[in-house]
């Protein structure tokens, strides 16, 4: 028996207002956490996606959406662009790198993105199995498609028209899994990628097919304008402006010479192939690398201002998106501390009720050998034991929910990478709870120390 | 050897007290009689140190331990001196055996379970062990808290009015469990009570 071991019997004689002190403080505590946790994953995640994307360019629109869109895949695009128009800004002499992105079309809910073998390669992600596409309609599969579809080199799906699931299904040509990426926690894993050309080549043939022969289409336009609804693009000329292939068919659609692929079949493309690009291909959007800084101050609004182009800064909105956050992530903080302040007071009131009860035990001790400093200890101990415990329990109880939230939430934005490792501005809960409890058992501490042992004595 | 000469002590202008010397020698018991009003809870607890006296001196082995620091007094205070109360009193929380071993360890003596539980069995309480303080009986809980008392083997063992709420049966029970637990320790009783039925029972007697 010793001071340490009463102090733990002392709480749990009172399991009441143990109880409530310790789930005020877990549930104070818990709610900072978590949101620190979200936050912090939240920028991790749009950190680690961003993988040195210094600008993007696509249609004219929202920067954010832009942003969202094209590197974070969450949103719809703005609209599309000319690769012939996009293509002159990869050669500038300030562009280090550029990645294509034609997207519009996707299979139950996950993007197909044309691109290039650069954009995995730039997300530092290599094959788990299979191999890179070689030719059009080969795809490359991110982790969590391959997972939740339990699809496997070799197999065969449709593409459907829009972003979402339900669309019109381009069931002329299929796709196959020749390839798997490994997970990467990154936006990377819900992507299905293949070349640009597969995407032209799926828009292309269909839009042909449609006005030519009717008859081999088992779509109606009716369905094919509302699938439009998830793609932004532009319906001017109220046709069917497939996402990636929004070429003008007024002057194109009889002009096969410019549709380099036999739509009439389908037939082995060779990699040469992917050299020829028809001179109406559309892209969704441009992700460029500057070789230097400078790049910044001169390229995003040199394309604003001269051409009919948009470019975005993903570094600036996405600081312009987390100062939005900002706000309410500092309301819930503010109340999440007002919870712990209110632990304290539970703190101190169940410490000051017990302590009056038990006035006669501290001066009983006191009788038997004990110091001033051993009953200190021992109150202290109690209002210390239960804000550090509440403390360490809101921790723990933080990363539960946030397990539960990672596992429940729609795989498609699963913030896939958890950690259960402390984050820096977490270790500040620690010493706050600390002196929250220490300053509860202030007066209870006081009292005990002044006691008068022949008074309590005596009235007892 | 407990000394003590002229001892006062003084609650306000009308509670003035002056108390008997007393002069006990080593292995002597001692009974204090007297009305309600004379001052014996206050003698009491200026022996046991948790009370200064306003003047007078009083000594043990030689040592005046009033001027002791207060963190030397109550280790003084626990080692030497095991206190008994009119009523028992323990800490609730805890078991009967946690007290007696939290008396050994508030009072620096190592916490001998063994003696404890010994202790315990001694006096008919060996099924009670474990029980909360509360879940005793009325007259365990008497002889429990002499054990809690004479557990780390005091030098004095100072006893506030143990007997005046009990019948005679009771009251010869006590009596005898205290004074056999003092001998078999070698403790010195001192009995502070208004209780006349005691007198027949101790050699040495100081009237206040």
């Amino acid at each position: 028996m010793n001071i340490r071991r009463l102090g733990w019997r002392n709480l749990l004689s009172n399991p009441l207002n143990t109880t409530l002190s310790l789930l005020l403080m877990t549930f104070g505590v818990g709610v900072i956490s978590l949101l620190l946790l979200l936050n912090n994953q939240i920028e991790q995640q749009l950190k680690a996606n961003l993988k040195g994307i210094d600008m993007v360019v696509g249609a004219k629109g929202s920067p954010l959406q832009l942003i969202l869109s094209s590197i974070y895949h969450i949103d719809n695009p703005t609209g599309n662009i000319p690769y012939a128009e996009a293509n002159k800004i990869s050669k500038n002499s300030l562009v280090d790198f550029t990645i294509p992105l034609s997207f519009g079309d996707s299979y139950n809910g996950f993007r197909i993105v044309g691109t290039t073998s650069q954009y995995p390669e730039l997300y530092e992600i290599s094959l788990k199995e299979g191999r890179m596409w070689s030719r059009s309609l080969e795809v490359v599969l991110g982790s969590t498609v391959a997972d939740v579809h339990q699809l496997k080199i070799g197999d065969t799906f449709y593409g459907t028209h829009g972003l979402v699931e339900g669309g019109h299904v381009h069931d002329d040509y299929a796709y196959e899994v020749v390839g798997i990426l490994k997970s990467s926690y990154s936006t990377m894993d819900q992507l299905i990628l293949t070349n640009s050309h597969s995407v032209w080549k799926v828009h292309n043939h269909e839009t042909i097919d449609d006005d030519h022969d009717h008859a081999n289409c088992d779509h109606d336009h009716e369905d094919d304008h509302h699938d439009h609804a998830n793609c932004d693009h532009d319906h001017e000329d109220d046709h069917h402006d497939h996402a990636n292939c929004d070429h003008d068919h007024e002057h194109d659609h009889h002009d096969h010479a410019n549709c380099d692929h036999d739509h009439s079949e389908e037939v082995e493309l060779s990699i040469s192939e992917e050299l020829s690009i028809p001179d109406d291909a559309m892209i969704t959007a441009l992700l460029v690398k500057f070789k230097s800084p400078v790049g910044f101050i001169q390229l995003p609004r040199k394309v604003n201002e001269t051409t009919s182009l948009q470019a975005a800064v993903p570094a600036l909105e996405i600081s312009r998106l987390t100062s939005l956050l900002g706000f309410g992530v500092k309301t819930i903080n503010g109340i999440a501390y007002i919870i712990i302040l209110v632990s304290g007071l539970s703190i101190f009131i169940s410490l000051y009720n017990s302590l009056k009860k038990r006035r006669y035990e501290l001066a009983l001790m006191r009788v038997h050998g004990a110091s001033k400093w051993q009953l200190v200890k021992l109150v202290l101990q109690e209002g210390m034991t239960l804000s550090l415990l509440g403390a360490i329990f809101g921790v723990l109880i933080s990363r539960l929910t946030l397990f539960f939230m990672t596992f429940l939430m729609d795989q498609k934005y699963a913030v896939s990478s958890f950690q259960f490792n402390l984050i820096n501005e977490e270790f500040w809960l620690f010493p706050i709870a600390l002196f929250i409890g220490i300053a509860a058992s202030l007066i209870p501490t006081i009292q005990t120390y002044n006691i008068n042992i022949p008074k309590t004595l005596s009235n007892a | 050897m407990l000394q003590s000469e002229s001892i006062t002590f003084a609650y306000d202008k009308v509670n003035q007290f002056l108390f008997p010397d007393i002069k006990l020698e080593k292995e002597e018991d001692l009974l204090i009689i007297g009305e309600s009003g004379v001052g014996k809870t206050t003698l009491i607890q200026i022996l046991a140190g948790l009370l200064k006296p306003q003047s007078g001196r009083l000594k043990y082995n030689g040592l005046s331990y009033h001027d002791l620091p207060s963190k030397e007094l109550d280790q003084f205070r626990g080692k030497h001196i095991g206190m008994v109360f009119q009523r028992p009193h323990f800490v609730r929380n805890i078991s009967i055996l946690d007290n007696l071993l939290l008396s050994l360890y508030l009072s620096n003596n190592e916490q001998d379970k063994e003696r404890a539980i010994h202790l315990l069995e001694h006096i008919g309480l060996a099924d009670k062990l474990n029980c909360k303080p509360d879940e005793l009986s009325q007259g365990e809980q008497q002889r429990a808290a002499i054990a809690m008392a004479v557990v780390k083997n005091p030098d004095i063992i100072l006893a506030d009015e143990p007997t005046s709420s009990l019948d005679d049966t009771n009251c010869e029970k006590i009596i005898t469990l205290l004074k056999e637990q003092a001998s078999s320790t070698n403790a010195q009783l001192i009995i502070i009570t208004h209780d006349s039925r005691l007198k027949s029972q101790f050699k040495k007697s100081i009237i206040l």
